[in-house]
């Protein structure tokens, strides 16, 4: 069959019918350049780990870590035996006021959450939940407190599987909370456990005579440095200043001690037990 | 403002998935007598670093875990001293690594995230510091 004039002219248009040179396909588009890889380390020196770092939810040591470096050091002592009974107001007072009781009281419930008797667990949980309250920590918290208050209430829940809970809200859930954007409450619900747990160390450390063992324990100069930060700072909602004072000369008394190059003696750890009752006396 | 609210829904969602994977892992380190210091999240970009002061006792044995969620291809943990000297690192090529580390002495360490490769920026990263 003869090729018609139609397809004579399609051939000629797309350069050739059988036979003819194929176009050279479209060049493929250049590939985009790879991006470096990162270096192995980042470039970090000790200044900008300084700058950068953040101490919010990672600082400061649970009491139950500092109860097990207690033993570590062989100090045979149960910190939850040494835990007085308190009689704080979790509601009347100024927010800062609140958030320190809180932090001791929430450092006395972790301390004894698997040694105390129901009613006094339930005590504690209740007041940690009406200082959490007050300070406006927000609903899912005060839920998962209703929820733990009534597992022990009604024998529904392990001491064990409470302790991973109530740990978990302790140190992961509270430490990111924003308390409507007051950004002391969470320092100073820390600085009420910290406290609360070199007193307790210290009047173990006496009881079993060993002063200089502790020192790995009541020396955290970063750690008290950091609530002074916050106990210094100006807010409308500080403390009376009869508390912040004393707060705040006990922890500068705190923080020379940690920064002693000596061991501590037992007047040092004499010392540690009076500022540090003196402030959870106020409270 | 719809296109900001989607990237900070987005954003929630990846830093949830890092955390969920972090917070199984913490569960069951209990039943092997582990506690937990602190649960956080973050996100990262590639190359970036989050850095974290942790105030590390004596006598306790710690663990930083770690989850990046799916963007994250390689995420590194190193700790520092207080001197900025690297004394544990992970060399791991994959996004949940973890490190052990006794502290010879009480005082301030540095955990540093660090996104050494990623698919999509950013990516998310939860960071555990647990002991025992």
């Amino acid at each position: 069959m003869r090729p018609t004039g139609i397809a004579i002219a399609l051939c000629a248009a797309l350069a050739g019918c059988g036979g003819g040179e194929a176009p050279a396909p479209p060049a493929p588009e250049p590939a985009a350049p790879a991006a470096p890889a990162n270096p192995e380390t980042p470039s970090l020196d000790l200044a900008a780990l300084q700058a950068s770092s953040e101490a919010r939810a990672t600082l400061v040591p649970s009491p139950i870590e500092t109860q097990n470096a207690l033993e570590a050091i062989g100090v045979d002592a149960s910190l939850a035996k040494l835990v007085p009974t308190r009689t704080f107001d979790l509601t009347k007072a100024e927010s800062d006021h609140i958030a320190i009781r809180t932090g001791v009281v929430l450092a006395d419930t972790l301390l004894t959450l698997t040694s105390a008797d129901k009613d006094t667990l339930i005590a504690r949980l209740d007041q940690v939940r009406t200082g959490l309250a007050a300070l406006k920590a927000g609903a899912d918290l005060d839920g998962q407190l209703a929820q733990m208050i009534d597992g022990v209430r009604g024998d529904a829940i392990t001491r064990g599987e409470l302790l991973k809970q109530f740990d978990d809200l302790s140190g992961a859930v509270i430490p990111e909370l924003e308390f409507e954007g007051n950004t002391r409450i969470v320092p100073l619900i820390q600085a009420g456990s910290w406290l609360s747990g070199a007193n307790l160390v210290a009047k173990a450390v006496q009881a079993a005579g060993n002063p200089s063992g502790s020192d790995s324990l009541l020396k955290q100069p970063g750690v008290v440095s950091y609530f002074l930060t916050y106990v210094k700072a100006q807010g409308a909602d500080k403390a009376p200043p009869q508390v912040t004072a004393h707060l705040q000369t006990s922890l500068e008394t705190l923080q020379g001690l940690a920064t002693k190059a000596e061991p501590l003696t037992p007047a040092d750890i004499a010392t540690v037990i009076q500022v540090t009752d003196d402030v959870v006396g106020l409270l | 403002m719809l296109t900001a609210l989607f990237a900070s829904l987005l954003a929630t969602a990846s830093t949830n998935e890092a955390e969920t994977c972090l917070r199984a892992k913490v569960w069951e380190s209990y039943a092997e007598g582990w506690g937990v210091r602190t649960l956080t999240s973050t996100e990262l970009e590639s190359g970036k670093t989050r850095n974290y002061v942790v105030n590390l006792l004596k006598g306790n044995e710690y663990r930083i875990a770690t989850c990046g969620d799916d963007k994250m291809v390689n995420l590194d943990v190193l700790l520092y001293d207080a001197n900025g000297v690297i004394v544990s690192r992970d060399s791991t090529t994959d996004r949940e690594p973890s490190i052990s580390f006794r502290p010879p002495e009480t005082g301030s360490y540095y955990v540093v995230l660090y996104a050494k490769e990623i698919a999509k920026s950013p990516a998310a990263a939860a960071m555990a510091v647990i002991y025992k």
